[in-house]
Parts: structure tokens; C-alpha cells; sequence
């Protein structure tokens, strides 16, 4: 009797206000504190939302529903960012791309980028020594048999953690609508690129040719207008290095993942 | 008599039979010579001729960019025929001055001949600045700046280094038996730049006629001819500061924080040449050895002549190397082909076949601790390592990252191969970004 | 004097809590991953254990034995250290909101925590004096600490190693936990009893 008393005296005095919408907040986020949201972890986030008028579609991982519950928790509306995923915009692995030097060291990308710049003949292209596969924290990017990263588009979240990671800034963020993508990341002359890649961008502006209003080639690179995505279809067959893809026939050569018309294995 | 030494360090095979009784070769003139901007630590010169210019044998193609910086020279006569990025020994392609030579090699102009006697001391680390001295044991540090020490740290030990504890190279080794005289002559110089109270020339024991042929040109002289014991890094000037005076330079700390100062030979050499000659450092000794070279020598290389010179001079490639080193085999720079120039700290190229290349993978540490058994500046490697590879920066910085050499005893000693230097060195890096991004 | 020497370190090193005793392992294997946390969860168990063993006992001598119902020991003692521990962590929630932060959901297991209820029972056990059983205390919580700050620092350490995948995690630090309550067993013989 007398300890409950005391007790309930006590934590009168020593309460510590805690606003109960924090709390609803930190059930519904994902919990991965993986940070993209800019706030150390998800407590931090969650504190941000309730203090003041930090929008509630920061959060990749937790997509479109959550921010759908986090707008009702916090009594405001809910507008919904376009959902992105991350790509590796390469396709130059151990047989299609030349490597100028035998790399003998630690397996990791960035170590391996301190070496006169990589054992890759290209500048721009995936070096595949997994520093990304070790950062994502969903598990949706693996290295192909001969050294090349994939992104799986339904895993990824868009937490950005690989495009953080990566010396080469080979992976990009695209909006998930789009699934055709230039699978290249030099900037170097056709000549170049033809030396040391078979299936680099030479930017011959064929695809530009083709389609106008979907590519458009910068510094002997051509990418994808992605509003324009649609009618970018047409000048895959056209392009006269296939190194333009789309994700929705398949995965680069060497990949375990399915597109989704293909995989039943995922019931996500 | 027991020699010398410091705690730590290793015993690789010293492979210097292939060289170290050859005398030195001048090696002729190669087509073209490319002279990079940035040869030195500190900022890189700025060029300062134009293409289609003539330049004369010493003539200045790069000023100096601040105080912690050095002019670089046209090796010799010709036409600068562009300037422009060429690939670089460190890894990268960087500015560099491209000449032409035109046969002649004829100076920039009567190159007078200057009593030290009428020099301040001064006037003679100007000269040395002028001339682009740098450090000749391969860091290739301003050596007027390490001559100007600030007043409240004077150098009472002034230390020079005929150490040369690489494997392979012995270009110091010739130095001190052929050019002895302009080695003391640029000791002496530096001896009254600095005014310490003790001279000491380290010389490790695996070159008896050296340190016999110094004695009895130093006999007389107040310069101590101190051999050490055979161990590698014994050359590194930390190493060499507590051999030579039982003193630690403290964690962070310069030789100037115990009162030392160390130079190497060839740099002592080169200050004299700058000095009394006017000369500018264009030109160094540099070992040509390995066991994929047809013919090793020690050769007189003018700064700026590409690798595959070199290579064609001695007789050419025994078979494809596995690997081209621009240094010792310890702490060299590996080259990716042989388009790359010589620079000022470049003091061997090493060709190596393939079967000399350790290609075993890694595997897990088992903290056998013969890494820290062997590191000369009483660090833990694998700690060290293992963090820097979590990238735990805060932890690298704990066990003290900054302060290792890279000498790679670590690295050489480890039975798993784990590759130690380069996870130091990823530590290392990350850290001085860290606090790069904390100042900004 | 002596005796209570011989109380001190029986409780910090021969009959170590947690290592020799058994007791508080959930906290033990929880907390130890950092050392300043461990040494911060064992300075609110010293606390806690102090301050359990001064009230339990007089509610043995003074509540308990006068009105004749020692068989409700169990209950009266864990609702004494219940509110204890709850006390306590609202005084930290206050005081250092960091610490309570990173002790997170370990400071009401200290509540169900058998190692602060053992201790109050052992003093009654044992048929300690006040003063004695004070002293029992502090070596019970300080040996708790000193336990859990080794295992922090080996588990930091662990951390660096290349763990088969089978071991990795909880598996390897219960081995650990193992070689260390081992390793305390040398204390054997230190104290008679």
C-alpha cells in the first residue's frame, strides 16, 4: 500500500512529458533506422514529425502506407512522393569489360578505387567489389559471377545507402515507373569506350535519332528522358552496343532476380 | 660489438648482389621527356613556359606554389612540345611539362661556382629551394622547408641517412663510395645551415666499404660514422632518430619536437650541387634491378625519362613482368605499365616476374601478433586494421592511425596475408576526411 | 573488520553474482556490448542493490517476523524492489536522458532481475547484521560490475574477430560467458565457504 502511494507520488514529480503521438509514430515506422530520412534512426524521425513540420513521406523504406498512417496519426494530410529505386547504370563485367591491371588487396570498392583508380579500364564503370551489397540493408543487391552489381527494383526501398557507398556514382536513384535505362556511366569518347567495353554507350546518338524526345546524349553519354519512357522502348534494338535495357524483360546477364512478370517466387 | 637499432622491424633477403658493385652508368637521352608538375609533398608547381618554347638544360618549367613547395627544371635542352596530363606514378594522370631534347644539353647559363665561406645561411636555403632539392630517400619533402625549423625547436643531432634498408636498391651505397666528396661537401653545408651540435652519418653493417671509406674521409672531422644494425626500416628517420640518439619522436610529433633533423645522402649531395654549382636538381641515381630485367644496374637518370627507357638501357625484359615497382619493394609505388616518368624521390624501378608475386588470398587473423612484433613505431596493426576495414574511424584514431609509416613490416610478416598497409592506409584516409568535413 | 573483508570478497570474486551464482545473466548478456554502458547499468544496479537490501531488511525485522508472516517474504521483497526499481528509473529518465537512452529496456529487468531478489534473500539467509549485509551488498554489485564490464570489453573485442557463421552473435557470447565463469572458478579456495 504504502509503496504504491509512494510510487504514485513519484512519478507525479518525476514525470517526463512524452507525447503520446511519438510513441503511435515509432510503432508504424519500419524500425531499420537506416536514415534516409535525414534523422538519426527512427526515434529521431518520429520526434522531428510530432516538434514540428517535417513532412511525414520522408521515410523510403515505409512507402506509400506509411506515410498514409503517419498523416493520420499527425492529423495532416498525406501527400505521397513518387516511389524511386536504385539502378547500377553498368553492365561492363569481368568478360564484357577490360581491366588494366591485376587488383591484389582488399575486397572493397573504395580501397580498391585508392589504387591508381581501379583496376577497371573505365572510369565510370562498377568495380563489383561488393562495398554496395555490405550497405544495403534489404538485402536487394548482389554481384553477378563475373563481378558486376544488380539492383533488385522490387527490394529496394530507395534508402540511398548504396549510392552513398559507391566510388564510381554508377548507381543512380530512377523513378520505379520507369524501367529502361542507358547502362552506361562514361563519359568517354566512342573510340575510347569501344576499347575497353563491349557494351558501353559510344554515344553515336542513334537512340537520340530514333526516339528525340526520350534520350538525350551529354558528353558522349546518352540517358533516359524518364518522363518520356514510354517511347523509349523503340530504339533498344537500335542501339548498336546493347547497352540500353529494360528491367521489365529481364536483368543483366549473370542475375539471379526475375523481373516481376516472371517471378513467382516473391509473393511481396 | 653489439650495433645499434630500434625495437621492431624485419629481416627480408636484401637481394642488393644484383647491383651494389656496379658503379653508376650514365644512361643516354631518351626521345622525349615528360617532367610532371607535382614531384614533391606540398602544393604542385605552376607551369611557367609555353609550348613550342625552348628551354635550356636547368632552365625553371614550374614555379614554386607557396612556402612548402619547389620549382621543377627542363632535364635538359630542347623544346617543350606540350604540356599536358600524362599518367603519373602515383596512380592518377597529372599536369606535366612534355621536352623534346635537341642534342645539346647545354645549360641554362655558366653555372658559377660559389664559396660556401661567402654564403648566410639564408642565402644557402635559398639556393637549395631554388634548385628544387628535395627529399632523394623517396618522400620527396621540401628540403628548404625541413632546413628552416622554427627558432624554439633547434636541432642539436643532424642525422643523415646512408641507410638504405630497401631491398634491391643501392644507389645510396654508390653514392657514398663514388661521390663521397660532394655527400660531405653537402654535409658540411647543412652542418652550417643548422649549427647542431652533432653529426652523425647512419650506415647500416651489410656495407662494410662504405662505412670503411667514410671513416677514413670523416677521420678528423667532428662527423660520426655510426653503423647500425641490418633491418629494415632502419632508414625511416624515426627509426634512425632512436638508433642514432635513444630519443622517440613523440605521437604526432616531427623530429624537430626531439631536436633532429634527418637527410638523406644523395639529398646532402644535391644541396651541394645547388649550392656551390648553382645546379637544380634534374638529374638522380637510380637502381635498375630485379630478377625480369636482362641487365641490372644503378643508373644516373635525368628526371622526367620514361620507365621503358630505362628498361631498353639495361638490355630489355627477361620475360612479362608481374609487377613494376618505382621505388624499393617495400614501400614503392606499383606501376601500371611503363609510360610513367622518373621523379625526384624515385630511387629504383624493381621488375619482378610473376612467380615472385605473392598472389595467396587472405585469411582470418588468428592475433598471432607477429605484426605487432614487427612494427618499428610500436602501433597494433591488426586492431588498427580491423577497424579501419568497419570503418570505424573514431577507434583508428585511438589506436593511432596517423602515426604509422606504411613501412609495411606488417603487412610482409602477416602468415594470413591480410593486406595490413592497405587497411592502415583506408583508416588513414578516412580520418583525415573526417576531420577535413569537421573544420569546414 | 576481517570478517567483513571476507564477505567483501567472497561476494566480488569467489561467489561472483553472475559468474559463480548464476544470477542476473539477462542484463549480463544485454548490456555488455559497450563498456560504458556496462559500467553505467552496473552503477544503477549497485544502487539498486544497496538500497534493496537496506529496506528488505527492515521489512524482515520490522514487518515481517513481528507480525509473523515471514511466508510472505517472496511477495513483500519483490514489491519492495519493484517500486525501487521504478524510482530509479524515473530518476534517470530525468537526470541523464542519454543513459537512460542506451539502457533502454534493461532497467525494469532489474526489477525481474533475480539477482537483486537473491541478494535480499541470501542477507536473510545468511542471517547477516545490518552492517554485514550493507557489505554484502556493495560486493554482490560490485562483482556484478566487474563482471560485466569484462564481458563488455572481451564482446568489444569480439566484434573485431572473423566469428564462424554458426557462432556468430548470442552463440559466441555465451561461450565466452562460459570461459570467463571458468576462468573465475580460480578463485575457488580464496575463501573458505
Amino acid at each position: 500500500m504504502t509503496a504504491a502511494i509512494a510510487l504514485g507520488i513519484a512519478a507525479k514529480k518525476f514525470a517526463v512529458e512524452v507525447d503520446p503521438r511519438e510513441l503511435a509514430a515509432m510503432e508504424v515506422l519500419p524500425g531499420v533506422n537506416c536514415g534516409a530520412c535525414g534523422f538519426p534512426g527512427c526515434a529521431g524521425y518520429a520526434k522531428a514529425l510530432v516538434a514540428g513540420k517535417i513532412e511525414p513521406n520522408l521515410c523510403p523504406p515505409g512507402g506509400a502506407e506509411l506515410v498514409t498512417k503517419l498523416a493520420r496519426i499527425l492529423g495532416v494530410e498525406a501527400v505521397v512522393m513518387a516511389r524511386q529505386t536504385a539502378v547500377v547504370l553498368c553492365q561492363g563485367d569481368n568478360r564484357k569489360a577490360q581491366l588494366r591491371f591485376r587488383y591484389l588487396g582488399l575486397e572493397d570498392c573504395n580501397a580498391a578505387q585508392r589504387i591508381a583508380g581501379g583496376s577497371k579500364a573505365c572510369p565510370g564503370g562498377c568495380i563489383g567489389l561488393a562495398s554496395c551489397l555490405r550497405a544495403c540493408p534489404f538485402d536487394a543487391i548482389e554481384i553477378t559471377a563475373d563481378g558486376l552489381a544488380v539492383i533488385n527494383r522490387e527490394r529496394c526501398t530507395g534508402c540511398r545507402k548504396c549510392v552513398a557507398v559507391c566510388p564510381r556514382n554508377v548507381i543512380r536513384m530512377t523513378p520505379y515507373e520507369s524501367s529502361i535505362h542507358v547502362m552506361c556511366n562514361s563519359h568517354d569518347k566512342g573510340a575510347a569506350v569501344r576499347k575497353y567495353c563491349q557494351v558501353g554507350c559510344i554515344g553515336c546518338h542513334i537512340c537520340n535519332k530514333t526516339v528525340p524526345d526520350a534520350y538525350k546524349v551529354e558528353d558522349f553519354l546518352a540517358t533516359v528522358v524518364y518522363e518520356r519512357d514510354a517511347e523509349a522502348v523503340e530504339a533498344i534494338v537500335k542501339c548498336p552496343t546493347r547497352c540500353i535495357r529494360d528491367f521489365n524483360e529481364g536483368y543483366p546477364e549473370g542475375s539471379t532476380f526475375l523481373p516481376l512478370k516472371n517471378d513467382k517466387s516473391d509473393a511481396a | 660489438m653489439k650495433l645499434r637499432t630500434f625495437k621492431g622491424g624485419i629481416h627480408p633477403p636484401d637481394n642488393k648482389q644484383w647491383t651494389s658493385h656496379k658503379a653508376i652508368e650514365d644512361c643516354p637521352l631518351p626521345d622525349e621527356l615528360v617532367v610532371p608538375l607535382s614531384q614533391h609533398i606540398g602544393a604542385p608547381s605552376v607551369v611557367c613556359v609555353e609550348v613550342g618554347q625552348h628551354v635550356a638544360k636547368g632552365q625553371e618549367v614550374g614555379s614554386a606554389k607557396g612556402f612548402v613547395s619547389v620549382p621543377v627544371h627542363a632535364s635538359t635542352s630542347g623544346e617543350v612540345v606540350a604540356i599536358e596530363s600524362r599518367p603519373h606514378p602515383f596512380g592518377a594522370s597529372l599536369p606535366a611539362v612534355v621536352i623534346k631534347p635537341d642534342g645539346e644539353d647545354s645549360w641554362s647559363y655558366n653555372l658559377q661556382f660559389t664559396d660556401p665561406g661567402s654564403l648566410t645561411s639564408d642565402e644557402v636555403i635559398e639556393k637549395v629551394r631554388q634548385a628544387g632539392v628535395v627529399g632523394m630517400g623517396g618522400a620527396a619533402f621540401p628540403a628548404h622547408v625541413k632546413m628552416s625549423p622554427p627558432p624554439e625547436k633547434p636541432i642539436r643531432t643532424l642525422l643523415f641517412n646512408g641507410v638504405e634498408c630497401e631491398p634491391y636498391l643501392t644507389s645510396d651505397h654508390r653514392m657514398m663510395l663514388e661521390e663521397s666528396e660532394r655527400v660531405l661537401q653537402g654535409i658540411a653545408l647543412l652542418q652550417y645551415v643548422y649549427g647542431a651540435e652533432r653529426v652523425v652519418i647512419g650506415v647500416e653493417a651489410n656495407k662494410p666499404d662504405a662505412i670503411a671509406l667514410l671513416k677514413e674521409q670523416c677521420a678528423g672531422a667532428s662527423i660520426e660514422i655510426l653503423p647500425l644494425e641490418v633491418k629494415y626500416p632502419q632508414g625511416a628517420e624515426k627509426q634512425l632518430i632512436v638508433a642514432a640518439t635513444g630519443r622517440e619522436v613523440p605521437s604526432g610529433g616531427l623530429p624537430m619536437d626531439v631536436g633532429a633533423a634527418v637527410h638523406n645522402v644523395s639529398t646532402a649531395a644535391a644541396v651541394t650541387d645547388a649550392v656551390m654549382l648553382g645546379r637544380p636538381l634534374i638529374e638522380r641515381v637510380c637502381t635498375v634491378t630485379g630478377p625480369a630485367i636482362k641487365e641490372p644496374k644503378n643508373l644516373r637518370v635525368r628526371i622526367g625519362m620514361p620507365l621503358s627507357h630505362l628498361v631498353e638501357v639495361c638490355g630489355g625484359l627477361v620475360e612479362e613482368p608481374g609487377k613494376i615497382i618505382l621505388g624499393g619493394p617495400m614501400m614503392g609505388f606499383t606501376q601500371v605499365g611503363f609510360d610513367t616518368p622518373v621523379i625526384r624521390g624515385s630511387s629504383g624501378l624493381l621488375l619482378l616476374r610473376e612467380e615472385d608475386v605473392a598472389k595467396s588470398p587472405e585469411g582470418p587473423c588468428i592475433r598471432c601478433a607477429r605484426c605487432v612484433q614487427a612494427c618499428p613505431m610500436n602501433l597494433l596493426p591488426t586492431t588498427i586494421a580491423a577497424y579501419a576495414r568497419r570503418d570505424l574511424v573514431a577507434e583508428t584514431e585511438e589506436y593511432c592511425a596517423m602515426d604509422c609509416i606504411e613501412c609495411g613490416s606488417c603487412s610482409y610478416v602477416c602468415p594470413a596475408r591480410i593486406p595490413l598497409v592497405q587497411s592502415i592506409r583506408y583508416g588513414k584516409a578516412a580520418l583525415l576526411a573526417k576531420k577535413r568535413n569537421a573544420l569546414l | 573488520m576481517s570478517d567483513l573483508l571476507v564477505i567483501l570478497v567472497s561476494a566480488i570474486f569467489v561467489n561472483n553474482f553472475v559468474l559463480a551464482r548464476f544470477l542476473g545473466i539477462c542484463p549480463f548478456l544485454g548490456v555488455s556490448k559497450k563498456v560504458e554502458t556496462a559500467l553505467g547499468m552496473g552503477m544503477a544496479v549497485t544502487f539498486v542493490m544497496t538500497v534493496a537490501t537496506v529496506v528488505t531488511w527492515f521489512v524482515q525485522y520490522f514487518i515481517l517476523i513481528p507480525f509473523g508472516i515471514e511466508y510472505l517474504q517472496t511477495i513483500a521483497f519483490i514489491l519492495v524492489i519493484a517500486s525501487l526499481v521504478q524510482l530509479v528509473e524515473m530518476v534517470i529518465q530525468k537526470v541523464s536522458p542519454v543513459l537512460y537512452q542506451s539502457l533502454g529496456i534493461f532497467l525494469p529487468l532489474i526489477t525481474t532481475n533475480c539477482a537483486v531478489l537473491g541478494l535480499a534473500v541470501l542477507n536473510i539467509q545468511k542471517d547477516y547484521t545490518f552492517l554485514e549485509g550493507i557489505v554484502f551488498a556493495i560486493g554482490a554489485a560490485l562483482g556484478f560490475t566487474l563482471a560485466l564490464v569484462l564481458f563488455a570489453g572481451l564482446r568489444e573485442r569480439l566484434e573485431l574477430c572473423t566469428v564462424p557463421q554458426s557462432f556468430r552473435g548470442t552463440a559466441i557470447a555465451l561461450v565466452t560467458a562460459g570461459l570467463l565463469s571458468l576462468a573465475f572458478m580460480g578463485f575457488a579456495g580464496l575463501v573458505k565457504g
